[in-house]
């Protein structure tokens, strides 16, 4: 009837109008102007982004094409979901960030463009300075698809003032005693815990939901998540079970860890101990307690050393990807990847030398980049990563929860853990 | 039951109520004496009731950290444009509805309804989508457009029916002898009788809106565009571990104001709520 | 002549006889201001939540690769693999009993509640308020200061220990942490029932009860009798809003527990996030969608159908 075509017709009027303003404010569509970038990044720390502002400006100065480069930071802990989705509802950025965990989805998937000839080519580059094992996780079929801008060890952050008061060995003491194993680490760190009612040891970042933190203590029994290949369950094996009672012990018997749902910011001074990346000495406070940064204890295997990345790529469906491919260039060249350098390690190997790294790296002393900052990238495992992390990540935790509780059977839960995700290992 | 009460029963009862109120009251309270602590005094355990140092420090964080005030001028006014928009589609669709004999109006009543059984979460990507097409994301277009129109006011309209339909006839027949168009009974009869429900859904509204969590995280990037729910979860230091103090600020400022005019107003919020015609 | 016709009341509600029948009779017209009216809510709602269901619907049937941007056609493949899923047992049984516990405590906390406040004693108003409080605070705030306080070092056991109870881990243990989600989002909610409930008990006329207790009936006696069916239309309507309610907490759950601890609090509009948001399965996560809105359309449709034999009719 009549009104209802009306009424259609208005409708189609109302969304015309729409689609036009659209059009005018709108989004990227085919721009002859200038291009404008914009990187997801996981870090609002005003010093970084001030740090990269300004390697942005020196590069638009030479490049008068690019007229805004955007850095967005997205929360940390739903970096990799938000990133995901924005691509998912067509608002992909051009470049991103992406953890070393989520490395396999990223590079396997085609969504990242390669990146080895436009670094090749750049004047300057020197990409055969790029340490060849920082690279092996963001290649496939032998094209890079994303420059590993940060490889950062994990090392054990001490707060000296604290076990001294409460009469312990400091790790120096004991590193110079050859000492330094998980088993004198953890007394140190119950002694220290029950004398000044603090925590003890807190593995950053795991807070008994994020498990690979964890392998920076597992590696020291030889363990691993699974296997070289991705295919095998690794958790149910005897190193696992070992490093895992271990731990379960350290935190419910000997409280030398704190347990589930307690908070403690070693950085605020709750806590004897933390394992975390170096980036974070950034958080101390200058006059604040005394502390000293040493590598991971030796484990039953021996010495060891664990490593995060962070690599950036450039999305191929975005319309100025080849902008981003050599601003990419621009942003990791040899003279900014030394600007990056005191808060991401690069995977340079002139520019990993105990001089180079002090420079940036005021809090730091030689000894200790030395040994928790070079020697960990050369010889560093790095943290699990595999195909289908998003989801493979959920089940462990969701089979680890049992383990987080005194009575904890270690060997049934473990087993547990390898019966949910041989599935999704297998795919 | 109206009877009076003995004193034993009015004590135990005051008892009982008392006891209730604490989980009502007590997160309330750990919320704003926590904004007063610095961070190490939140987590004392055993923990304090009261501030030892009260401390507003984290009060002027909160401005430090993000454009709070940018943050809270919009959920404010989106809350109030969502308010008032819902108010005009659900009355005149409510009216409609309940006084008007159109054709299939059964059938499009229950397509209207269907809003109210489908959660947001499933339709959140489709409705990215759209808005990306028209260029309308990191606005406030989103937030705004789909609440009015879409199934968050599909309860306003429910509402504004139920309440219509117990109008009694004689007063739409009063209004056409008096040679009134339907437009202007609705306007000059029946919505100003409407006021109970059309507070009602003010209330609802208005409460939608200023806690809306999932849309503006996916739609919004930008944080001087952010929402308060949305900016509350921003308050975490660089690795994302939440700073306790200043959320619980921020919290306290989210929560407060609107508190203080629920106290003020009460008496209307509750009654409009009542006569929101859900008695059946 | 038609014209003057067609001006005249609605005294002849038919066309009007004459060569030449007038399109717009006042029935007419009405018609289309009734259209007009509802315009802006029903192509709201064809654009906003018709459209995106289609859409979803749309989606489940397809294999959707963000990263990889593929998104093949697999027809019911989907639906086939929510038979496979062996993770979807688990997350119903965590819906039921989320919603089922959720449910039974806010209407019978709502309804004591109201009880309490329908007594002649002063100072109820403040109570009210007290108990309302929370549906205005923002739902985030709410549960990011429950979540602070429901940890194993926090204010509620801290308020345990002062009268010597060692309180549990309440996020982390796989029964506590569903009560405590049920409980925190109760609490938030059970104020707006509760202004229900009271509305309608204060609808009941006192004189039953008088000559109930003329007839000698107990106080339990007459609740049971007399309250409750004539406060049945109310429970009905509040059990199916707080029923789809239940089915829709997100928010909740995703800053207490994320669907830990293992999957004891995933329910399924959280596993639907999961799936789609995180791991990135937008087709398996749309299928996911679609058997959500069956279940609430059903539940609903159950509840409407009930009211014959469960709600009291003056009639």
């Amino acid at each position: 009837m009549r009104a209802g075509k009306a009424l259609r017709g208005v409708a189609v009027a109302l969304t015309g109008a729409l689609a036009l303003t659209a059009c005018g404010g709108g989004g990227e569509a085919a721009d002859s102007g200038p291009a404008k970038l914009r990187m997801t990044v996981w870090s609002a720390n005003e010093a970084h982004l001030k740090l990269f502002n300004e390697i942005a400006d020196e590069y638009r100065k030479s490049h008068p094409d690019v007229a805004e480069i955007k850095f967005d930071p997205l929360p940390f802990d739903t970096y990799t979901t938000t990133l995901t989705t924005q691509i998912a509802g067509g608002n992909a950025p051009d470049l991103a960030w992406v953890f070393e965990n989520s490395a396999p989805d990223f590079v396997a998937s085609g969504a990242l463009l390669p990146l080895d000839d436009t670094l090749k080519k750049a004047e300057g580059y020197q990409y055969e300075d790029i340490s060849p094992a920082t690279l092996k996780l963001w290649q496939n079929d032998g094209k890079l698809y994303a420059y590993p801008f940060s490889t950062s060890p994990f090392g054990v952050f001490v707060n000296t003032d604290m076990l001294k008061k409460a009469g312990q060995k400091t790790p120096a003491e004991l590193i110079a005693a050859g000492q330094w194993t998980w088993d004198n680490a953890l007394t140190t760190a119950a002694a220290t815990a029950a004398n000044s009612g603090k925590a003890g040891l807190v593995i950053r970042d795991f807070d008994y939901k994020g498990w690979d933190n964890l392998s920076t203590f597992w590696t020291g029994w030889g363990a691993q998540a699974w296997s070289e290949d991705g295919k095998t369950c690794g958790f149910n094996s005897p190193e696992m079970v070992d490093a895992m009672t271990t731990l379960h012990k350290a935190t419910f018997t000997q409280k030398a860890l704190p347990g589930p749902g307690t908070t403690a910011d070693f950085f605020a001074g709750d806590s004897a101990m933390t394992i975390t990346q170096i980036s974070r000495a950034s958080l101390l406070k200058d006059g604040g307690f005394g502390w000293d940064l040493v590598p991971l204890p030796a484990g039953p295997k021996g010495d060891y050393a664990v490593v995060g990345q962070a690599g950036l790529g450039v999305l191929k469906k975005s319309p100025h990807a080849k902008q981003a491919a050599d601003f990419l260039a621009f942003f990791t060249n040899p003279t900014n990847s030394a600007k990056l350098a005191q808060f991401f390690p690069a995977p340079r190997q002139s520019q990993l030398t105990a001089e180079t790294l002090a420079k940036t790296n005021p809090k730091l002393k030689p000894e200790q980049l030395q040994k928790v900052v070079i020697d960990g990238i050369t010889n560093g495992v790095v943290k699990p990563n595999h195909s289908g992390q998003a989801e493979l990540s959920q089940q462990v935790r969701a089979g680890l929860d049992p383990l987080w509780q005194p009575n904890a059977d270690v060997k049934v839960v473990l087993d547990g853990v390898c019966a949910k995700i041989q599935p999704l290992l297998a795919k | 039951m109206n009877r009076d009460l003995s004193r034993r029963t009015k004590l135990v009862l005051y008892g009982v109520l008392l006891v209730l109120a604490i989980p009502f009251v007590f997160p309330t309270w750990w919320m704003v004496t926590s904004s007063l602590k610095p961070v190490s005094d939140i987590f004392a355990f055993p923990p304090k009731l009261l501030p030892t140092n009260p401390q507003i420090d984290a009060y002027q964080r909160v401005f430090e950290l993000q454009p709070f005030g940018q943050q809270y001028l919009n959920s404010l006014y989106i809350a109030l444009v969502v308010t008032v928009g819902t108010m005009a589609v659900a009355a005149l669709a409510g009216y409609a509805f309940a006084r008007i004999r159109f054709r299939g109006q059964n059938v499009l009543f229950l397509v209207v309804l269907a809003g109210l059984l489908i959660p947001s979460e499933v339709t959140i990507v489709p409705l990215f989508q759209m808005f990306f097409k028209l260029g309308l994301v990191n606005t406030h277009w989103p937030l705004i457009l789909v609440p009015i129109f879409g199934a968050p006011s599909v309860l306003a309209t429910f509402i504004m029916r139920q309440f219509f339909i117990s109008l009694p006839d004689e007063l739409e027949e009063a209004a056409r002898v008096d040679g009134l168009g339907r437009f202007a009974t609705f306007w000059r009869i029946a919505l100003p009788l409407s006021r109970p429900a059309l507070g009602a859904v003010a209330i609802f509204t208005f409460l939608h809106s200023w806690n809306l969590y999932l849309e503006p995280i996916v739609f919004l990037s930008s944080p001087e565009k952010f929402t308060l729910p949305q900016a509350l979860t921003q308050f975490v230091d660089a690795y994302g571990g939440p700073m306790w103090d200043v959320q619980m600020a921020a919290a306290s400022m989210t929560a407060l104001p609107v508190l203080v005019v629920f106290v003020i107003a009460q008496k209307q919020f509750v009654e409009g709520l009542a006569h929101t015609g859900l008695k059946g | 002549m038609t014209q003057t016709d067609t001006r005249v009341g609605s005294a002849s509600a038919g066309p009007a006889p004459g060569p030449a029948r007038p399109f717009w009779t006042s029935r007419r017209r009405d018609q289309l201001t009734g259209f007009v009216f509802i315009a802006p809510q029903l192509l709201g709602s064809v654009v906003f939540v018709i459209l995106p269901l289609i859409l979803v619907f749309w989606y489940s049937l397809h294999e959707w690769n963000v990263l990889a941007g593929t998104f093949d056609f697999v027809g019911t493949e989907n639906y086939q693999g929510l038979a496979d899923d062996p993770n979807l047992g688990a997350v119903l049984r965590a819906t039921g009993l989320f919603s089922i516990g959720l449910v039974v405590f806010n209407l019978g906390l709502a309804l004591l509640l109201a009880v309490l406040l329908n007594q002649r004693l002063r100072g109820t108003i403040v109570f009210r308020t007290l108990f309302f409080s929370p549906v205005v605070v923002s739902l985030v705030a709410w549960t990011i200061v429950w979540g602070f306080l429901l940890q194993d070092n926090g204010g509620i056991n801290g308020l345990l220990d002062t009268i010597g109870v060692d309180g549990p881990n309440w996020l982390r243990g796989e029964g506590t942490a569903m009560v405590s989600v049920i409980v925190v989002q109760v609490f938030k909610n059970v104020g707006l029932n509760m202004v229900l409930f009271l509305a309608a008990l204060q609808g009941v006329p006192a004189d039953l009860y008088e000559a109930a207790e003329v007839d000698g009936a107990s106080r339990m006696r007459q609740f049971w009798r007399i309250t409750v069916p004539l406060i049945s239309p109310t429970i009905l309507l509040t059990s199916i809003i707080t029923v789809v309610g239940s089915l829709q907490v997100f928010a909740q759950i995703a800053v207490l527990t994320q669907g830990g601890p293992g999957t004891s609090t995933t329910v399924l509009v959280y596993y639907l996030y999961q799936q789609a948001f995180q791991f990135h399965h937008f087709g398996y996560g749309a299928t996911l969608s679609i058997l959500l809105f069956v279940i609430v359309l059903a539940l609903t449709v159950l509840q409407w159908q009930m009211r014959k034999r469960w709600v009291f009719h003056e009639s």
